[in-house]
């Protein structure tokens, strides 16, 4: 083994920093609660000696002879016995020390106990880590480096730390959190964006017009950085700070105020939106959700033609004398198709009290009022609906 | 003649107009429903300043109308008077005196809407839809400012069709707000620029911005003051950034927040991330409201960190919120935001406006 053999070191969850006494308690409690495959929500197979009976174990598995390795590493995932289905194979380009190393996910995992540890120091019945390889034996300190080359930051100013370690499941609650006080920190000295406070001072205050801003926090608000003290931020309300949200730039691209995601450069970019353990409910492309739904024919068909004189008319008389000269232009016709309930605007003011004198159902008659648009002469784009008044003069 | 009669205050919510259903979620939190809602999404809330007697909340929606609504202590929601655009309204503001209302349609232009006389007329002008709209009343000068997909933002006096100043931006315009002397936009591309106001409006400071995705929504705070001193920005990713414009101590002062994802990752499906549509910050206590795509809304304070409360979640987005002018109402609307697509929109599913009573819930922790 390595020479980081611990005496009697009480074997703890890496994933939760939590203590136990036995290290089947704490298999147990890593099975029960943390290997589970994102994917197909099974539990991973953890290579363990299968026993058979063990919660998640599929029926009819023999157990390990000894001796016999279950699997190594680069062995082709399957194993007589194993369901099918169990297996989520993912490769890993894991930019930890510049490796890249590939592991395989879900279903199998490289050697349990018994085999000659891949990592030197691993506690005893320690499945090694699934995505993260290298991390489960690090202590604190590596701890702290690993995140430190996560984030790479060249990003003085520019950055924004949010660094998150682009892989998936996150191995240490609470070494995303200490990534970040590692950026932080550094960003935050190197940050000399100092912007001339220019000629207006805006806002009282001194100097240092810092643009850069700190990394993410935890839900509940709890800077993730500055305090690699506290890995705190046990969850509070819901999620964990270092959930990784879609790739976006995260480490890799950081830096440069560059697109958020262009994945394609292509005329819109398109965003990233799904990543293994997150999914932006948005559209594609990097247009925001107004201009998608502005270029729908529905929402355009009102619009004035081009051509159309801009302001020109200042304002005019009440809106309702204009109404008449209208000539019914249906340009846009089918205008609102779906618009049948306008009519609702009748229904509901039947009865409705409290109105000054004169004054009118607030939304006019029923069907569609187009005021339009006070100005000018007929324009004519505007669509005619039944010509119904059209608030104005009302009051 | 005054359309607007006078109301106090807003009391605790009164009776839903409408009655909450028992099995359909779109008002699971029990909120009062306005009457006569738009048929369409609705865009953009707004309440009357403090100058108007009473609160009267207006509404602009994607079926290219604008709406005036009063809503009385009692709770009860009066519609008063609509105003249209040829098309959808994107954004809407109020005059500082209350009389008249500023609305910003994707029809390219900006009207002002004269509540007296129940007249709207243009005041601007852009080649783009007009994405904000905001009221600047500074000392020596008062304008209207627009802020449009054509990459521009312009000033106009509402009494010339040319503009008073007109601002190249970076990008197109997203979102922005104003909290006079000081201005905020955020643009695509994750653009975000600080302009000043005094004098003239005029660019303070490009910064970079602090969050990774697109940007969505913005809001400026002020200090113990009431001075403006720093914004929230809302991102499509879930998440927020507090900053502040000259802080003591950027790297502790300035940081963004994670809300509106629905799993924690306790379970093993991925998170599904939605966007935060609107922030708004409670006018007294100086908490925030955000809503998102994920039907939910959430009161956080920003001093202590902490997340106040998180809705029930509704059956459709939330697209919009604001609050009245004396932080006793929050009125959040339910309206698809499209933000998955043509496919999940359902023109028959009807839009709301609900209004709650903020002045507890918002209240700030304690201090530790």
């Amino acid at each position: 083994m390595g020479r980081k053999k611990k005496k009697q070191l009480k074997p703890w969850c890496w994933y939760c920093n939590r203590d136990f006494d036995d290290e089947k308690i704490l298999i147990q409690h890593q099975k029960a609660k943390h290997f589970k495959c994102h994917i197909c929500h099974k539990k991973l197979y953890t290579g363990l000696p299968p026993v058979p009976g063990a919660p998640g174990m599929p029926p009819g598995i023999p157990p390990l002879m000894p001796g016999v390795p279950p699997l190594m590493p680069g062995m082709p995932p399957v194993m007589p016995g194993m369901p099918p289905g169990l297996h989520h194979q993912r490769k890993y380009t894991q930019s930890f020390c510049g490796e890249n190393i590939m592991m395989p996910m879900g279903g199998m995992m490289p050697p349990g106990p018994g085999i000659p540890p891949l990592m030197p120091g691993m506690p005893p019945g320690m499945p090694p880590p699934v995505p993260r390889p290298g991390i489960p034996p690090m202590t604190q300190a590596q701890a702290v480096s690993a995140p430190g080359i996560l984030n790479r930051p060249p990003a003085p100013t520019a950055t924004v730390p949010a660094p998150q370690p682009p892989v998936t499941k996150p191995l240490f609650p609470s070494a995303g959190q200490m990534g970040t006080p590692v950026t932080s920190s550094s960003t935050a000295s190197s940050n000399s964006e100092s912007l001339s406070a220019s000629s207006k001072a805006l806002f009282p205050s001194t100097a240092q017009a810092q643009a850069a801003v700190q990394g993410p926090v935890g839900t509940d608000f709890k800077p993730l950085n500055n305090t690699p003290a506290t890995t705190t931020e046990p969850p509070k309300p819901t999620f964990p700070a270092y959930t990784q949200s879609t790739a976006s730039t995260t480490s890799t691209t950081n830096s440069t105020a560059a697109k958020p995601v262009a994945s394609i450069t292509s005329k819109p970019a398109t965003l990233t939106t799904t990543s293994a353990t997150s999914k932006l409910i948005h559209p594609d492309e990097d247009i925001s959700l107004e201009e998608r739904r502005a270029q729908l024919p529905k929402y355009q068909r009102n619009l004035p033609r081009p051509g159309q004189a801009p302001i020109g008319n200042p304002p005019v008389g009440p809106i309702g004398g204009m109404m008449p000269p209208q000539p019914g232009i249906p340009q846009q016709q089918g205008m609102r198709p779906p618009m049948p309930p306008h009519g609702q605007y009748g229904g509901h003011h039947q009865g409705m009290p409290g109105y000054l004198p004169g004054a009118m159902p607030p939304y006019g008659q029923g069907p569609p009022m187009v005021p339009p648009y006070q100005g000018g002469p007929p324009r004519p784009p505007m669509g005619m609906r039944p010509p119904v008044m059209s608030q104005g003069g009302r009051y | 003649m005054s359309l607007f009669g006078t109301a106090s205050g807003f009391g605790t919510g009164g009776t839903s107009m409408f009655g909450s259903t028992t099995t359909d979620n779109h008002n699971p939190m029990k909120d009062i429903e306005v009457t006569s809602s738009p048929d369409d999404s609705i865009g953009c809330l707004s309440f009357s300043p403090p100058t108007l007697p009473g609160n009267f909340l207006i509404a602009g929606s994607w079926a290219n109308d604008v709406r005036c609504w009063e809503v009385q202590d009692s709770g009860q929601t009066i519609p008063k008077a609509q105003q249209m655009h040829t098309g959808p309204v994107l954004d809407v503001c109020w005059s500082d005196d209350g009389s008249k209302v500023f609305t910003a349609s994707c029809d390219k232009t900006a009207k002002m809407w004269d509540l007296n006389s129940n007249q709207a007329i243009q005041i601007a002008q852009h080649d783009a839809p007009v994405k904000t709209i905001h009221w600047i009343k500074a000392p020596n000068y008062s304008c209207v400012m627009t802020g449009s997909w054509d990459k521009t933002l312009k000033f106009w006096d509402t009494r010339s069709s040319n503009p008073m100043m007109v601002l190249q931006l970076p990008e197109r315009c997203y979102c922005a707000d104003v909290v006079y002397p000081m201005a905020v936009v955020a643009t695509a591309e994750r653009g975000l620029i600080v302009y000043q106001l005094e004098n003239q409006p005029s660019e303070f400071r490009r910064i970079e911005s602090p969050l990774k995705h697109q940007h969505r929504c913005v809001a400026i705070f002020k200090d113990k003051q009431n001075k403006p001193t720093g914004f929230a920005l809302g991102s499509i990713e879930g998440r927020v950034a507090i900053h502040y414009i000259n802080p003591p101590n950027p790297a502790k002062d300035n940081f963004t927040f994670k809300c509106h994802r629905s799993n924690g990752t306790n379970t093993s499906a991925p998170q599904d991330i939605y966007a935060v549509n609107g922030i708004a910050f409670h006018p007294v206590h100086g908490t925030l409201a955000t809503v998102g795509s994920d039907g939910r809304f959430s009161f956080w304070d920003k001093d202590a960190r902490t997340k106040l409360k998180t809705s029930e979640q509704l059956d459709q987005p939330i697209s919009a919120c604001c609050f009245n002018h004396n932080g006793n109402i929050f009125a959040y609307s339910s309206s698809y935001d499209w933000s998955k697509g043509h496919e999940f929109y359902n023109p028959q599913k009807k839009n709301y406006i609900f209004l709650r009573n903020a002045a507890e819930e918002l209240k700030p922790r304690n201090k530790k």
